[in-house]
């Protein structure tokens, strides 16, 4: 009687955002299933994939909110910054137009989430050198100058991908730990399973009901 | 004995040395010797003890004396055999006591002997008979058991007075399910008493153990209702354990959702009223002056949560393999989305009724649109919170075409008068400037090509039609050429603002066939015009009647060469300045195009008019004398100066 897969003692919220066509349903693709789709459809409006994942031997669930690139779409999708814990900042490092919108996706990021969401951002089809429009050094200084955490991945590859969502996770448990994200707080995008550690079978548990969380 | 010697020997001699007895005595006598002889010896010597001298009288009575002696001798033998045979007798008496008590040793040793026997049989039987039921007591034990439960199994069945569950529960109740099942292979057999009592008191044990596990999962559940619910794997082991008791299960159900249904409805008030942490994001409620924004952050609450909660159940689910499973999720998930219909709904029409202007709520209906798809995505047709957007969204509709109703009515209660350019009313340009809002907008919008274009048709009736009703209208008190000039410039502006959209191709269509009708009343209008000025007008109605049984034309009044003459020359002089005779109202046209295309074919209106007017003069049979002189310019040359 281990602890399923559905065990998990957290859920994060993430939300991908960024430029049409950058290739953030690829990366969630490449998250969940491991794979690549190379013909993707726009994204209509959000879609919504999930997968657990262990940091620090927690077993967190992440449901990861992919939204529409499309101008038309952008009023939709800013109801969805609402109350995450990670939001993916992607853009194309084959094409410029995409790395000079960062800063507007930026804004709508810091105005629409709370202030202790991790904001990570990707610079994506790092397979494509050949192509490359934006240097490695010129995106690492923009994320440094905001504060934000930064990797070049890859959706066709898969390279980086995973290390990109799970750093997120890391460095929002790691914000948990240090009591700087508060659990209690509605839309902090993150939410405890209040009993955690229950693979130890006690014979004789007391039911305990757990204290209502708010 | 040597008296019973030398008798012996004195017998015997007479026979066996017949000749001469003595001789043989004394033969014997020296033959033998006492050396030798020790019985003579013996004798000699007992004779010694006694025959102390050897006198007469001692050897006459010697014979007495040895008979004397024998018989002493004798009678202590018999003396002592006395002696000897009452030992005999004795030992004779103790050997016969022996012998008997032997005997009897021997009967009663065969009478145990034969009384054994029996008592082995018997050990024997015995043996069998415990052997038997020793088999007997191991097949009863595994029969126990296979067939009951280990009284620590009842205990953990029955369970705590607090109602919590042990660990090995389930182990258990699937037990007391395998008995029962078991127990139908019993009835098979000729066990059937057993089978059924086994059976009953596994159905009892059932029975109590499901109630139990009801009640447990219905406290879980019922504790699951703060913002993420922790559904434990004893849970989901519960639920599918109570998949054997459909009601009990469906109670379950319920009461988990209505655990989430309060949880979400808190949320969401939550999310509405309160905010995130410090206040960002912000709650809902403050963007409620932002109509679209206030909505979108709803709706998009409302599938985020709708997403979660799928999951739960999911979750909670995952070990019921119950076909009708997905049904049941949607079931449940239909029930909890249910309770943030009314905040939602509330607030919705709160937003819509405020009438927001028809721009807002179109946008708002495409937004309701997009959402009830979204959302439906996730629930069944028939769960409330998507009759609620349906509702949301038809009403947002709804008003959207009232108010683009009530707008053209407007326009219809008080039509203006035209401007003196006969250009286009401040109330339609102002219609038409909504009416590209409202379109503008759907270039934004996020629903589907076909609903646009649904959407399209409908919204172009509701403005267009009023629009033109409306025209027509304002200029029914206008002159012919007034009214015609008036409702070319309308339509055409109107045909101007729809070609920039998609799907209105239809409408374009029938705005062209209305400005061409027009047009063709202003061009005969023109042309009319132009011969009235010239004085050809009636020349040319009589030229047009003119049967040829009322005699040649020349002879006709009014038909006189010199009338034409006259007519001619003005008609000279508007060749030469044609744009004097051409109507003010035509270059009120605000269409270059129109404008030219009128022009254009008045002319051709007058070049034919010409043409037939100077085919019937120069007819010899109308008897005109010099038509050459009469009419100078071929038809060729007046369609080469028009046109
Ligand atoms: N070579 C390469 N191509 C990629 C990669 N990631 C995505 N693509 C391609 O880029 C295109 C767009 O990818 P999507 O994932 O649909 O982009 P998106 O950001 O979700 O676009 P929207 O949904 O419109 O916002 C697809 O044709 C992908 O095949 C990558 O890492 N390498
Ligand atoms: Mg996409």
């Amino acid at each position: 009687m281990a602890a399923g897969p559905y065990n998990y003692s957290y859920i994060f919220k993430y939300i991908i955002i960024g430029d049409m066509g950058v290739g953030k349903s690829c990366l969630l693709h490449q998250f969940t299933e491991k794979k690549f789709m190379a013909d993707c459809p726009h994204t209509i409006g959000v879609e919504f994939g999930t997968r657990i994942i262990e940091v620090s031997g927690q077993k967190i669930k992440l449901q990861i909110w992919d939204t529409a690139g499309q101008e038309r779409f952008r009023a939709v999708t800013r109801s969805y910054y609402r109350g995450a814990a990670g939001a993916l900042m992607v853009y194309d490092i084959t094409r410029r137009s995409t790395y000079n919108h960062l800063s507007s996706w930026l804004t709508d990021a810091r105005n629409l989430t709370n202030p202790n969401t991790v904001i990570f951002l990707i610079g994506n089809k790092s397979d494509l050198e050949a192509q490359r429009d934006v240097t490695y050094e010129e995106a690492k200084q923009f994320a440094d100058e905001n504060g934000l955490m930064f990797l070049e991945c890859s959706a066709k590859t898969g390279e980086n991908v995973e290390e990109a969502f799970l750093d997120t996770a890391r460095k929002i448990y790691q914000n948990i730990q240090d009591g700087s994200l508060d659990l209690n707080a509605a839309e902090s995008g993150v939410q405890h399973k209040p009993s955690a550690p229950r693979n130890a079978i006690n014979t004789d548990q007391p039911a305990n009901k757990e204290g209502c969380a708010c | 004995m040597a008296t019973i010697q030398e008798q012996t020997a004195d017998t015997s001699s007479p026979s066996s040395q017949p000749n001469n007895p003595l001789s043989r005595k004394l033969n014997k006598i020296l033959d033998t010797r006492l050396d030798n002889d020790k019985e003579m010896l013996e004798a000699l010597k007992a004779l010694s003890s006694f025959f102390s001298e050897n006198t007469l009288r001692n050897r006459r009575n010697l014979r007495g004396d040895v008979e004397r002696r024998s018989l002493a001798i004798n009678e202590d033998f018999i003396q002592a055999f006395q002696q000897v045979k009452e030992q005999l007798d004795s030992v004779y008496e103790d050997v016969k006591g022996m012998s008997e008590c032997c005997q009897d040793m021997t009967t009663r040793l065969k009478a145990a002997k034969e009384q054994t026997h029996d008592l082995i049989n018997q050990t024997t039987q015995l043996q069998t008979e415990s052997q038997r039921l020793q088999m007997r007591a191991q097949v009863a034990d595994a029969f126990l058991a296979k067939f009951q439960l280990k009284p620590e199994e009842v205990k953990i069945l029955r369970g705590t007075r607090d109602g919590a569950l042990h660990p090995d529960f389930f182990k258990a109740l699937a037990r007391v399910k395998q008995i029962h099942t078991d127990c139908k292979v019993l009835l098979r057999t000729n066990q059937q008493t057993a089978g059924l009592e086994i059976m009953e008191s596994m159905a009892l044990h059932q029975e109590s153990a499901y109630e139990r596990l009801y009640r447990w999962t219905q406290n879980e559940c019922r504790a699951l209702s703060n913002e993420s619910p922790d559904i434990s794997s004893q849970l989901c082991l519960g639920l599918e354990a109570l998949q054997d008791r459909p009601v009990l299960f469906r109670y379950s159900l319920d009461e988990f959702g209505t655990a989430r249904r309060t949880a979400i409805v808190r949320g969401f008030i939550d999310a509405l009223t309160r905010g995130g942490p410090g206040g960002t994001p912000r709650p809902i409620e403050l963007h409620s002056h932002d109509p679209l924004r206030y909505v979108g952050d709803m709706l998009a609450w409302l599938h985020q949560a709708t997403a979660s909660e799928k999951e739960h159940l999911q979750t909670l689910l995952k070990k019921c393999n119950n076909c009708s499973n997905e049904g049941t999720i949607q079931d449940i998930l239909g029930h909890i989305t249910e309770g943030v219909c009314r905040p939602f709904k509330v607030r919705v029409e709160q937003v819509v009724v405020a009438e927001p202007g028809p721009v807002l709520l179109y946008k708002l209906t495409n937004l309701l649109k997009f959402y009830e798809h979204t959302i439906g995505q996730l629930l069944s047709k028939d769960a409330s919170l998507l009759g609620t957007l349906d509702e949301a969204h038809v009403l947002s509709s709804k008003m959207f075409f009232n108010s683009l109703n009530i707008h053209a009515a407007r326009l219809l209660d008080k039509v203006e008068l035209p401007p003196a350019e006969l250009g286009p009313t401040g109330p339609l340009n102002q219609t038409l400037q909504l009416l590209k809002d409202v379109l503008s907008s759907h270039d934004s919008s996020v629903v589907s090509i076909d609903d646009r274009q649904k959407d399209f048709s409908k919204i172009m009736s509701s403005v267009i039609d009023p629009l033109i009703q409306m025209c027509s209208l304002s200029a029914s008190k206008l002159t012919t050429v007034d009214m015609a000039t008036y409702m070319i410039n309308c339509l055409y502006t109107m045909q101007s603002a729809l070609a920039l959209f998609e799907y209105t191709d239809q409408r374009l269509e029938m705005l062209q066939a209305q400005i061409d009708a027009h047009i063709d009343t202003l061009i005969s209008e023109q042309a009319s015009h132009i011969l009235h000025r010239v004085g050809l007008a009636s020349t040319y109605g009589i030229v047009q009647q003119h049967q040829p049984k009322q005699g040649p034309l020349s002879s006709i009044p009014g038909m006189e060469p010199g009338t034409l003459k006259g007519a001619i020359a003005k008609f000279d002089s508007f060749l030469s300045t044609p744009d004097g005779y051409i109507l003010q109202q035509c270059s009120l046209l605000q269409s270059t195009t129109v404008r030219e295309t009128t022009r254009k074919r008045s002319m051709e209106l007058i070049v034919s008019a010409y043409e037939e007017l100077y085919t019937a003069i120069t007819n010899p049979q109308n008897g005109y004398k010099d038509p050459q002189n009469l009419m100078p310019r071929t038809p060729e040359q007046v369609k080469h100066l028009l046109i």
